[in-house]
């Protein structure tokens, strides 16, 4: 039995332990504020309203499914995992989205995707991308209704929210993702003359950059404070710009260069804040490895070639399918054994 | 120095060692009253040689060893024997102090069976935790060849610093205890392994290492990481050799010792004196003088902690051994033994328990600092599901139980407490299966014995048929029709069992001395017998044979 514990200890020594599971949320958390400060300075305060939603009904939603499971229920909010869900799928959603919206995404992913599972480390999927896939599959409108860059204090910022904007007036929020553009700009259009024709309101680049590069900062923060190791990010972004690179060689009239893909969608946000969730990812390092860029890998393939001009939700709730199976054939050979992999086929209860 | 070979994982705890490595090594006053564990060591317990009311001496024998992995017990103070019992005998002292030494030895000049009956008759146990009696861990040259002597110097749990104060006050002597037990295994090559969190200790070391080493000695400053002290750890960082899983050192070709039990080896040696004091080191912030001591075994924990100042209102623990792999003393009136190395009595702020655990999040911090490489959050679930058969394939008895991953766990999982339940509760069924097995065993032998006997009698019937028909020259066995080729597979599948049997019981005894070996006995002689039977039916066959074709 160890007496001595990471958390446990006052030295100096601390600051390279990993802190407990409740801070590592919190420190999750605190990670996102760069990103969600972005988006909201460029897309205007209905990404804190979306956020402030999300938290709320993940709160609200958790403590009513522990009460039916008779659990604790101020221990377990404590751990502040429902919150961190929260502020994932609210910062996913496109800004202003209609309250009930919020609702629906978040039962998807906290009564679901989570506490039906048995709560903290059982769910197999990632809660906030359930959520999120869930949306986008039975609302496509409310989905794809990403509003261009625009001021702080949109003026039916509150209508939108209720949700008792006209639905004419719907379709004039409505401004293509630069993935959304890209996508559908037609085999005819040559990759150079979509971008010669300025195909997106103005400064919706420029935002996207913005915002990609505040979540990259939230990210190292992470990477350099141990929140998470280093092995999911990495492998999901090298095989994301790796093959990529290979379809833009093979082809550069027709394909989107890997910057474009690194810094437009969901890819950094993914790849720091979604991919890692240790839950519901592989446990090994190696099987990390493989998870990663499995996630990299299917972006770019359901970005190219799928009915989704982004694919991070899929990606990584695909690859959560695969965890089970990276868990047993990722397996490291200890030391002085001869063998490496228990997993021997067929021998698999 | 550097090495480029190294073990997976490791944490970096705080060290916590200055508390108890700024003051000198110097000796506890002399104990009233010791009482002695007839348990000091792995194996069996030592069995009792005295009776209340004896006089004892500092080194006469008070119980002796029991069985082959033992180690004999002595009289740590002069006095009298106060009480026997069936776990532990108590010594009152007269103050006198009056020792009973064995006649000294040069150990160049003795022959090893000399060297290793005076390790067994001076009660020597690996003084670094483990207590392995010494004389046995120097028998493995009779099935190994060793190349390599380490001296495991490592130290790299937190708080202890007993090996660096005796590195410091007795390098030379350490080192000749190393040279005494290089000549009885055979190593030409020793290598010390000390983390570089002890420098004089290695300045010591340096200046011993000026005077001559019949075997080359090498010094190896490694980078402070626990668990480098690990016997398994240690090895693969200093020599890049995979100590097997299940194996010994021994089995790589290394054996390892601690620097306290190599200086004891030398007392036993070369001054005749039995294993009757260790050094301890004494720490923790509730006791005002911290440092390191040489205490006479079965003196009192409380005795020892009150003399280095124990402030008693602050005190929350006293731990026997280290903050990561160490105990809990359940009471103060217990008493040192050949492996308390380190008693840290701790206050609550200094070492406080850790929070209520919360469920597992898998983040995987736990596998990238196990030592082992192997899965601790896998074996987790497991142990919780009692899921046996995927704790055994998930390599469950590789674990060292360093603890590193209940550091790091950040839920706060008591991961080895875990472990060793299933561990115990492994063994447990494998105990029961043995004995299932062992009653097996008996039955086949009685079964082979029955055969090998009915085969004699026949042997000698037809013995006796032939004597009286070979003079008449009748053709009746012919009726029997003999079928050699049969019997002579028999008997080639009868010798090939025999031989496997034995090889079985060689290599079992090799690797885990530990092990009872009478269930393989009892298989070898099964073998035995059937080879016998079926030697005597084949003989029988040969001369019924002969006899139809002589005619």
């Amino acid at each position: 039995m160890s007496m001595m514990h990471a958390s446990g200890v006052k030295d100096a020594m601390t600051a390279t332990a990993v802190p407990p599971t409740a801070s590592l949320m919190r420190w999750v958390i605190a990670a996102t504020l760069p990103g969600i400060a972005t988006m909201s300075y460029f897309f205007g305060l209905g990404v804190i309203s979306n956020v402030l939603l999300a938290a709320a009904f993940g709160i609200a939603l958790e403590a009513a499914v522990l009460r039916l499971r008779k659990r604790p229920i101020r221990v377990t909010l404590n751990d502040s995992s429902a919150l961190l869900t929260g502020v994932l799928l609210g910062t996913s959603l496109p800004p202003a989205s209609p309250w009930w919206l919020v609702g629906v995404g978040m039962i998807a992913a906290i009564v679901v995707a989570k506490q039906l599972y048995g709560g903290l480390g059982h769910n197999p999927f990632n809660p906030a991308m359930v959520g999120y896939a869930l949306l986008l599959v039975s609302f496509p409108t409310y989905m794809t209704l990403w509003a261009p860059p625009q001021e702080m204090l949109p003026n039916d910022l509150w209508a939108q929210i209720t949700g008792t904007l006209p639905t004419a007036q719907l379709d004039s929020l409505s401004g293509a993702t630069p993935l959304d553009a890209f996508k559908h700009k037609g085999d005819a259009v040559l990759a150079s003359e979509f971008w010669a024709a300025n195909p997106l309101p103005n400064g919706t680049l420029t935002a996207w950059r913005w915002v990609a590069l505040a979540w990259l900062v939230g990210g190292v923060v992470l990477l350099a404070k141990r929140i998470i190791s280093w092995h999911i990010p990495i492998a999901m972004l090298g095989s994301l710009v790796l093959l990529d690179t290979l379809f833009y060689l093979s082809d550069p009239s027709h394909f989107a260069s890997p910057l474009f893909h690194l810094l437009t969608g969901a890819t950094l946000f993914g790849a720091f804040f979604i991919a890692t969730d240790p839950v519901s990812a592989a446990t090994s390092q190696r099987g990390k490895l493989i998870y990663g860029a499995g996630i990299g890998a299917l972006v770019i393939i359901i970005r190219t070639f799928g009915g989704y001009p982004d694919a991070v939700a899929f990606a990584v709730l695909l690859m959560n399918l695969c965890v089970p199976l990276l868990d047993i054939y990722s397996v490291p050979r200890p030391t002085g054994q001869q063998k490496a992999s228990p997993g021997k086929p067929g021998e698999q209860p | 120095m550097s090495n480029a070979f190294d073990f997976p994982g490791g944490i970096y705890p705080p060290e916590r060692k200055q508390r108890s490595n700024q003051s000198a090594l110097i000796e506890t006053p002399l104990p009233r009253r010791v009482t002695l564990p007839l348990q000091q060591h792995s194996g069996q317990p030592a069995k009792p040689c005295v009776a209340q009311g004896n006089a004892v001496k500092v080194g006469s024998v008070i119980a002796k060893r029991e069985g082959m992995v033992s180690s004999a017990l002595h009289a740590s103070i002069s006095g009298t024997v106060s009480e026997v019992s069936t776990t532990q005998i108590s010594i009152e002292g007269d103050g006198q102090d009056e020792w009973l030494r064995l006649p000294p030895l040069v150990w160049q000049n003795v022959e090893p069976h000399a060297l290793l009956e005076r390790l067994n008759e001076s009660g020597i146990v690996g003084l670094g935790g483990a207590g392995f009696p010494t004389h046995i861990k120097a028998r493995v040259v009779e099935q190994h060849t060793i190349h390599t002597l380490v001296i495991n110097a490592a130290e790299c749990e937190p708080y202890i610093t007993a090996d660096d104060l005796t590195l410091r006050h007795y390098a030379n002597e350490v080192l000749e205890g190393a040279q005494i037990i290089a000549k009885l295994c055979g190593a030409q090559h020793i290598v010390i392994g000390i983390e570089d969190n002890k420098p004089e200790a290695i300045d010591a070391l340096k200046q011993a290492l000026t005077n001559s080493q019949p075997v080359p000695v090498e010094l190896a400053v490694i980078a402070t990481r626990y668990p480098s002290g690990g016997e398994r750890q240690l090895i693969k960082k200093l020599l890049d050799l995979n100590v097997p899983s299940g194996g010994l050192p021994a089995d790589v070709g290394v054996l390892c010792h601690n620097p306290g039990t190599l200086l004891a080896i030398l007392h036993a040696v070369r001054d005749g004196q039995p294993l009757v004091s260790r050094v301890v080191t004494l720490t923790g912030e509730a006791i005002t003088q911290p440092g390191n001591r040489w205490v006479r075994l079965g003196t009192s924990v409380r005795e020892l902690l009150e003399q280095a100042g124990l402030n008693t209102p602050e005190l929350h623990q006293v731990i026997q051994g280290g903050p990561m792999m160490g105990t809990p003393l359940l009471t103060l009136d217990t008493p040192v033994t050949k492996l308390t190395n380190c008693l840290i009595a701790a206050t609550l702020e200094e070492l406080p328990p850790p929070p209520a655990e919360s469920p597992c999040i898998r983040c995987g911090e736990c596998e990238s600092v196990c030592p082992v490489a192997l899965l601790p959050q896998q074996l987790h679930w497991y142990a919780r599901a009692q899921d046996d058969a995927k704790l055994e394939r998930y390599h469950l008895f590789d674990c060292i139980e360093c603890g590193a991953c209940s550091y790091v766990c950040p839920s706060h999982i008591p991961l080895v407490v875990d472990y060793r339940e299933a561990k115990s509760r492994l063994r447990l069924q494998r105990i029961e299966t043995a004995k299932a097995e062992h009653a097996k065993h008996r039955f086949e032998f009685r079964q082979a014995r029955l055969a090998r006997e009915e085969a004699e009698k026949q042997a000698r019937k037809q013995a006796r048929q032939a004597q009286q028909r070979r003079p008449s020259n009748t053709a009746a066995t012919n009726s029997e029709k003999v079928d050699l080729r049969g019997l002579r597979i028999a008997h080639a599948a009868a010798k090939a069992s025999v031989k496997k049997a034995e090889k079985t019981l060689a290599r079992v005894a090799q690797e885990d001395p530990k092990q009872s070996l009478d269930d393989l006995e009892m298989q070898l002689a099964t073998a035995q017998e059937n080879l016998k039977a079926a030697e005597l039916q084949l003989a029988q066959a040969r001369e019924q044979q002969s006899n139809e074709e002589s005619p």
